[in-house]
């Protein structure tokens, strides 16, 4: 045992020398975070994969500036700890920019490092208001923020006549935080509440807040959270005879939805992510990923493939891996890509709100006129 | 000198300075202490990582490894600790050091109110209440105003001290070298005093511990809270390096990541304990390249350990 | 709360903790012959699930996804997935047998993360669709709508329950199990085959878990790797709710856990975020004041 002890801490001081040589390489290294473990890592597979395909796309066609780029994924597992390990293991490879994050628990607390190391930081799917406020002006969020969604999602109320709302979350950061600027903004449009609850993630049994809501007099849910637990209250709201309607947040377009809810789904809206199928121009990246990949495009694919061109985007502009001009060009992005159009106000959030609201209409979500 | 230790007479020989422990110590030491010169960023942060759980570990390994209480919601006071000092900190402006007293107490009065009613129960049932104990500090931590509900609580001030304020990996780094040192020289000493050797034979055999005059009790209760104080020291610290915290840090999983930290290397042994605990830090990060399978191959590379050393890897051999 | 709503939530807390009673029991059975805390419980009923949905798509093929389907997927993933839970024990916890009861709880859990990341590395994630044709209908009680699916789910796993509690307390395999719980070397030097008996509970419990898996699948209509955490978590409480290693306590525990989970949502003042916070609290409480559980034997301790 004492050898092996001594060798771990051999081993230990060899690889950080080795990184360090990795490190001085003359390509440009971009780092993708994001959960491929855990509870959400099929999300985090898609946010690599379409990444993946965006570079792999430059790199045939050249590179950057002359550059090649290549790609190193880091597991954040969704969890803020793995996060922070993750983040400082792309920081030490000296990666260029990184882009990302699902989960803004995880996401937050590595904010600091990149901000620290002064490194282009775009995010792809967390979309915590707590985000905006932790941002040390590195940071850059693609996905719309809460508050959009919340604004999105009390119009579409306002227009369906929904007086009454239930909100349900699964008591994570992102479903709480989505949860409570709804209620508030809805709140303050004039709508009433009519109960806030909260679910496990990992339980399938949703029988007693089914039964509260429905006695709370409730005309619509909204449901904030991630798919998976969306399905199930949705088929165990109709099953208990729920008539009024259901709203999902932007976590729930995923083809897994449909397919679980099944019939129960239908007429359900959701505030959706720019996802391929809603995107005229993404046909053909819709069947490329499959091809490549064998399976199916997930919710935040497009809104990745784009995040991957919009850095490269950047390093084009910067005319150098320069991680300030990066960060320069990156502010005065104006680019259209699959999901549409990425232009950052001066907090580094989308100018104009992604989200769309989308109905389920024979198996199938279509957009809502 | 193997056979020497095997041989010993008496089960609650203290431990000797023997060579076979001290030298590789110091040696490790020696490579601790230099690591941050030559590692980068990221090896400095899987090593302060380590050392976390070298300390929460050690603090873990007093209530399961000495007093052989099995609890199963260690991270609870992990919790307490780093709630109470970002609170104070952020939200009421405390110092830091201010804040680690309070901590302190904060996890003492927790560890009683938890603790004291439930410390007879046997340790299956122990099991559960510490388990339903974490679980409802976590829900409690996510469901606060003041504890910033399920996003947590961020902007936590890093701590200053002579003037010099901790800000990189680095310097925590060695923040928590300091802890985990000063916590093994606690143990240290615990183990070899009266509450020690009352903890040994409590766990040895309780009726016995209890016919020569041991409050058995109070000698779980003394080994409880001194857990809670160690964990709730490391959640000062860790609140101030992440200076985001949320609940998501504290929950079941990491409670039992704590546990198998305790029991991999060799239980109620600080040596080995250290050495589980460096293990379950250093695993999941050396097998990052297995992608998608990394949990599937860290579990098989820990059922293995289990399997060819139901002992630990590191086993104390006195018992 | 008004008396439709009160018998809403008694329905509610009846299904799900006859759910919970049957994983529980498998739990509490295997800890009675091996004293051990089987971590790896809750992913054996996302396993049961899993292969039952594997049945369901190819029988459906042949008998439609109504019943029929159902019950075979029942029948084939019990026996299945009971022959895992032999294995697991015959490879990961009989070398143990004499080894310190932490490291087998440490070596249940390495068991536990090894089926979820298998899981996991097999299905990428994917939550998948259990669609079955069992439908909706069912009796009416004043605005409680109680579906026969349910009934026959709660039907169903009592049949299971009480049929092994028959095996136990009935057969000679059931005394041999009770003689090895309390007594393995005893029961060793009486020529009871030690080894087989604790392989007959490893089945039974897992075959058990698997039809909770199965059943859950069908009725929730969702199978996913991660399933099995928080269930695995529920079994343990209600095993302990009910006194630990006793087999009409699991299944009391259950229900009893079933039905604090359903009103504990619906507390007066409190939403059901603090759900987890009443049904924990109740329990620690409920322990200092009973501390064997509800039917525990109170057993002098030796580690």
């Amino acid at each position: 045992m004492v050898v092996s002890f001594k060798r771990l801490a051999c081993a230990t001081a060899l690889a950080g020398l080795a990184l360090t040589t990795i490190a001085a390489a003359a390509d440009i290294k971009i780092g993708i975070v994001a959960p491929m473990t855990g509870q959400l890592a099929s999300e985090g597979q898609d946010m690599e994969n379409a990444v993946k395909m965006a570079i792999d796309a430059v790199n045939a066609k050249g590179g950057v500036n002359g550059d090649k780029i290549t790609i190193t994924t880091a597991d954040d597992a969704c969890d803020p700890q793995q996060a922070v390990t993750a983040g400082s293991k792309l920081v030490s490879e000296g990666v260029t920019a990184i882009v990302g994050g699902y989960c803004s628990g995880a996401v937050l607390p590595t904010l600091k490092i990149y901000g620290d190391a002064g490194i282009p930081f775009v995010i792809i799917g967390a979309n915590s208001t707590k985000l905006v406020a932790a941002n040390q002006g590195n940071a850059f969020l693609a996905n719309s923020t809460g508050d959009m969604q919340a604004t999105t999602a009390v119009e579409l109320f306002k227009k369906n006549g929904y007086k009454k709302f239930a909100f349900v979350d699964e008591g994570d950061a992102y479903s709480s935080d989505l949860a409570k600027l709804t209620a508030e903004a809805f709140k303050s449009a004039g709508g009433e509440i009519a109960a806030k609850e909260t679910t496990t993630a990992g339980e399938q049994d949703y029988s007693a807040v089914v039964t509260k809501i429905k006695s709370s007099g409730a005309d619509a849910v909204f449901w904030t959270a991630y798919h998976a637990g969306g399905a199930l209250l949705t088929k165990q709201l109709r099953q208990a005879g729920f008539q009024g309607g259901i709203v999902l947040g932007d976590g729930n377009n995923s083809p897994e939805y449909l397919e679980i809810a099944g019939s129960a789904g239908e007429g359900v809206y959701l505030l959706s992510p720019p996802t391929v199928d809603l995107l005229s121009g993404a046909a053909d990246f819709k069947a490329k990923y499959k091809e490549t990949y064998g399976r199916d495009a997930g919710a935040y694919a497009a809104l990745s493939h784009d995040v991957g061109d919009l850095i490269v985007d950047a390093i084009t502009r910067a005319k150098s891996a320069d991680q300030k001009a990066i960060i320069e060009a990156l502010k005065a992005s104006d680019f259209k890509g699959l999901a549409g159009e990425i232009k950052f106000t001066n907090k580094n959030t989308l100018q104009t709100s992604n989200f769309r609201p989308v109905i389920a209409k024979g198996g199938k979500w279509v957009a809502v006129e | 000198m193997i056979d020497e230790v095997r041989t010993m007479p008496t089960a609650v020989q203290p431990q000797l300075m023997r060579w076979s422990v001290v030298l590789p110590g110091l040696a490790a030491l020696a490579a601790a202490l230099v690591l941050p010169q030559f590692a980068n960023g990221y090896v400095t942060e899987v090593a302060t990582t380590a050392l976390l759980y070298v300390v929460l570990c050690l603090g873990l390994n007093i209530v399961v490894g000495y007093a052989g209480l099995l609890d199963l919601g260690y991270a609870a006071f992990f919790a307490v600790g780093a709630y109470t000092s970002g609170i104070l900190t952020a939200e009421f402006g405390f110092n830091f050091w201010l804040t680690i007293p309070v901590a302190m107490a904060a996890a003492c009065v927790a560890g009683i109110i938890i603790g004291a009613p439930t410390l007879r129960l046997r340790s299956d049932y122990l099991a559960i209440v510490t388990l339903g104990f974490g679980e409802i500090v976590r829900i409690i931590a996510r469901n606060l105003d003041i504890t910033g509900g399920a996003s947590g609580l961020i902007g936590i001030e890093r701590p200053e001290i002579f003037g010099f304020r901790l800000m990189q990996v680095q310097h925590f780094y060695y923040a928590f070298l300091v802890l985990a040192l000063l916590t093994a020289f606690v143990c240290l000493s615990v183990e070899r005093s009266r509450m020690g050797r009352a903890w040994f034979y409590v766990r040895y055999d309780e009726d016995a511990a209890a016919g020569i005059g041991i409050n058995r009790v109070t000698a779980k209760l003394q080994a409880y809270m001194m857990g809670a104080v160690i964990a709730s020291v490391a959640g000062c610290l860790y609140a101030a390096k992440m200076t985001a915290i949320s609940p998501e840090s504290f929950t079941f999983n990491q409670s039992l990541l704590i546990l198998l930290g305790v029991v991999l290397g060799g239980i109620g042994r600080i040596p080995g304990v250290v050495l589980g605990a460096v293990l379950v830090a250093l695993l999941p990060e050396v097998l990052r390249g297995a992608g998608t399978y990394r949990p599937l191959v860290t579990a098989v590379a820990l059922l293995a350990i289990m399997l060819f050393r139901p002992n630990g890897l590191w086993p104390d051999k006195r018992v | 709360m008004t008396l439709d709503l009160l018998i809403q939530q008694l329905v509610n807390g009846l299904i799900v903790g006859s759910f919970y009673a049957l994983i529980a029991l498998g739990y509490s059975m295997v800890f009675g012959v091996i004293k051990l805390l089987n971590f790896a419980h809750g992913d054996i009923y996302m396993n049961g699930a899993f292969v039952g949905l594997i049945v369901f798509s190819f029988v459906g093929i042949w008998v439609g996804n109504g019943w029929l389907g159902v019950v075979c997927a029942l029948l084939v993933s019990m026996l299945a997935v009971g022959l895992l839970g032999v294995i697991i024990e015959r490879f990961a916890y009989r070398p143990m047998r004499n080894a310190p009861r932490l490291s087998i709880l440490i070596t249940a859990l390495g068991a536990s993360m090894v089926l979820n990341g298998t899981a996991l590395a097999l299905t990428g994630g994917r939550h998948y669709a259990f669609n079955t044709d069992l439908g909706f209908a069912g009796v009416d009680i004043s605005t409680v709508h109680i579906t026969y699916t349910q009934m026959v789910l709660v039907a169903a796993s009592i049949a299971l329950m009480a049929g092994m509690q028959a095996f136990v307390s009935r057969t000679m395999y059931g005394k041999a199990m009770r003689a090895v719980s309390i007594d393995m070397g005893a029961s060793r030097l009486m020529g009871i085959d030690v080894d087989r008996v604790i392989a007959l509970t490893f089945f039974m419990g897992s075959a058990l878990a698997a039809g909770g898996g199965v059943m859950a699948g069908a009725y929730y209509g969702s199978v996913h790797f991660f399933m099995g955490f928080i269930m695995g978590l529920k079994a343990f409480t209600a095993a302990v709710i009910g006194g630990i290693g006793s087999v009409p306590g699991a299944m009391l525990g259950g229900l009893l856990l079933g039905l604090l989970e359903a009103f504990g949502s619906s507390l007066p003042f409190v939403g059901s975020e603090w759900r987890d916070v009443f049904v924990f609290g109740t329990l620690i409480l409920f322990l200092v004041f009973k501390p064997t559980g509800l039917l525990g034997r109170s057993v002098v301790e030796r580690v």
